[in-house]
């Protein structure tokens, strides 16, 4: 069935081949970089100090999620280390703001021991974010942050595929809170995406690719816990509808 | 890429065994006909909030596999397989990006989901063809297997071409004695109908149209004969038009010019002639369609803006390739590039279809409805 119109091929065909790189010497680039670059730092020390946390709930994993965490500091590192490559300052301020509402839904549900709600949280959300993220950056990221986050995007998956396992393994007991955590903060990640759409647009990310991969990571993640495509379908819509 | 294209039939063969899998799956990628018949679609499946969002909603919204199927051939063989809705509707074909996306990420989950070989349906295969996806095969941490996916034109090709040959007769149309009209020859199914039909139909003349004039010339020496002409000159001289090309949306086909009869197969997608040119002595059949021997407890087909008229049966038959190769165990993408399409896949693929329990979509039933 290989027909289409020919107007639409003409303008198609001029449109074809790989993402095009952005210039990352100009003000605007490193403008933009340095809230975005300022987000994956305050995001990798956020993993990092949330992992430590769930360790206290989970003290049986204490062990494990304390590896998490220091991968997740040693990706602070490589992300700082971006930054300085191409001369900017992270805009750190703006990225606590940015984490401000995350992080206050990880701290309650910590003190009330809510170990599902902080894995969903942390382990699915905020990784799934990262990762297609990350992805969507690859391509058009500078020679240095290209090769860092490639080694980034590979211990990520780890982090997804932890959360994963330990709610599969309990789902069950976590279905409700599950739906209820997925309530409450899906929203949140969905207007961080709407927050950085400007600045990622600038470093060639767009906001229709991240919120599509992000979605595609996190549906595969609820998925292999257990959950259902029509209660998938359900959750997903709360990121997808303004 | 591995190559697609294995050259014969025993080629093929040695393909099953490289990657025969432990179960046996075919998939078929979809989408619907257009917005509002994918928000209608969505609504039923239960997906209410994707159904309420608007089009840039839709734009961002992941591929899904929406339906298992299950599928028993007349050779009592059972296969599994599953139906994917990549979201895309063909509102989006202006947004390049997204297209492109929509595609890929439907790729990635079918082959994600473990199956073995894929048809691309609808616009999918035309945008992996004209947006040149070939270079696009890392999705993610994915890289894509080529071998895993057929745009199911061989099978197309094949049907089209046994449609002419079994419904210009049942018109009184002496195939030895007829002008046979390709508009679109060049394409991929237009010059694999082509192909056939110069050299196993035994047609009178093949008159070729296409837009460009040198795969034209190409195509003519290839064959070692046919006419090039411009749709305005080929029409009146048709006994059979084959529809492999879009038409653009202001073509006007004057009846009065056509051959009476006239047996016009509209293989192009989306299926639109139809409503131009069906009257008195023109008779228009879908081509390119399929019916399997028992009904598919499918829902995704029941959707009536394909316009088939027994959607439980009834499907291309660039879908009905994939559930052919996983019958067959035939585990490579069959049909894959461009003027890839011999005359021994055709056979080897219509041999399956006959087997298995397809057969093409005919006239009869209109005929008889035009004689009551």
């Amino acid at each position: 069935m290989s027909t289409l119109d020919s107007t639409a091929v003409a303008v198609l065909d001029d449109q074809q081949g790989l993402a095009e790189l952005p210039d990352f010497t100009t003000d605007a680039y490193k403008d933009a970089y340095s809230r975005i670059n300022a987000i994956v730092i305050e995001g990798e020390q956020e993993a990092h100090d949330n992992y430590l946390s769930l360790g206290t709930l989970i003290p049986d994993q204490a062990e494990e999620l304390a590896r998490l965490a220091k991968m997740e500091m040693k990706h602070m590192k490589g992300f700082t280390a971006c930054a300085k490559n191409l001369g900017v300052v992270a805009d750190m301020p703006f990225a606590n703001e940015f984490f401000a509402p995350l992080h206050g839904n990880f701290q309650s549900a910590l003190k009330e021991g809510k170990v599902v709600s902080c894995l969903l949280i942390q382990a699915l959300l905020i990784e799934a974010f990262a990762i297609s993220a990350y992805h969507i950056y690859i391509p058009v990221a500078d020679p240095f942050a290209r090769k860092i986050t490639e080694g980034v995007v590979k211990d990520e998956y780890t982090h997804l595929n932890y959360g994963q396992e330990w709610l599969k393994a309990n789902f069950e007991a976590s279905r409700d809170e599950l739906m209820e955590a997925n309530k409450a903060n899906l929203p949140l990640i969905r207007s961080m995406l709407e927050q950085v759409a400007a600045d990622a647009s600038v470093l060639h990310m767009e906001k229709e690719d991240l919120i599509e991969d992000f979605l595609i990571a996190y549906q595969e993640a609820l998925n292999e816990i257990g959950f259902s495509s029509r209660d998938i379908a359900r959750m997903a819509a709360a990121a997808l509808a303004i | 890429m591995r190559n697609p294209s294995p050259d014969s039939v025993d080629a093929i063969h040695i393909n099953t065994f490289k990657y025969d899998r432990r179960q046996h799956m075919f998939g078929l990628i979809g989408h619907s006909t257009s917005f509002e018949a994918a928000r209608r679609k969505a609504l039923e499946l239960g997906f209410d909030h994707i159904a309420e969002g608007d089009l840039d909603v839709w734009c961002s919204a992941p591929p899904q596999l929406v339906e298992h199927l299950e599928v028993t051939s007349l050779t009592g063989k059972t296969i599994q397989g599953a139906y994917i809705d990549s979201c895309f509707v063909p509102e989006m074909l202006s947004r390049f990006k997204t297209a492109r996306r929509k595609v890929l990420n439907a790729m990635e989950l079918a082959q994600k989901k473990g199956i073995n070989i894929t048809a691309l349906g609808g616009f999918t295969s035309i945008i992996f063809e004209n947006f040149n996806l070939l270079k696009h095969q890392t999705i993610r941490s994915t890289t894509l297997e080529w071998e895993r996916f057929t745009t199911g034109n061989t099978h197309t090709a094949w049907v089209i071409s046994r449609q002419v040959e079994i419904n210009a007769p049942l018109l009184g149309i002496d195939l030895s004695k007829a002008r046979v009209a390709v508009v679109g020859a060049t394409g991929d199914i237009g010059s694999a109908v082509c192909r056939w039909l110069t050299q196993r139909t035994g047609i009178k003349e093949l008159l070729m149209v296409a837009r460009q004039q040198q795969p034209l010339a190409d195509l003519r020496e290839e064959l070692g004969g046919g006419r090039i002409l411009s749709l305005d000159e080929a029409l009146p001289e048709a006994d059979v038009v084959v529809w492999v090309a879009s038409m653009p949306r202001t073509l006007e086909i004057d009846a009065d010019r056509l051959q009476k009869p006239c047996l016009m197969i509209d293989g192009g997608y989306p299926k639109n002639l139809d409503s131009r040119v069906a009257g008195q002595g023109v008779h228009v059949l879908k081509g390119g369609i399929v019916e399997f021997v028992s009904d598919i407890g499918w829902t995704m087909m029941e959707n009536a803006e394909w316009q088939m008229e027994k959607p439980q049966r009834q499907m291309f038959a660039c879908f009905a390739e994939a559930i052919l190769l996983e019958f067959e165990a035939c585990h490579t993408n069959f049909s894959w590039g461009r003027n890839n399409i011999t005359l021994e896949k055709m056979d080897f693929i219509g041999a399956a279809s006959v087997r298995h329990g397809f057969s093409t979509l005919n006239l009869q039933g209109q005929l008889q409805a035009a004689a009551a």
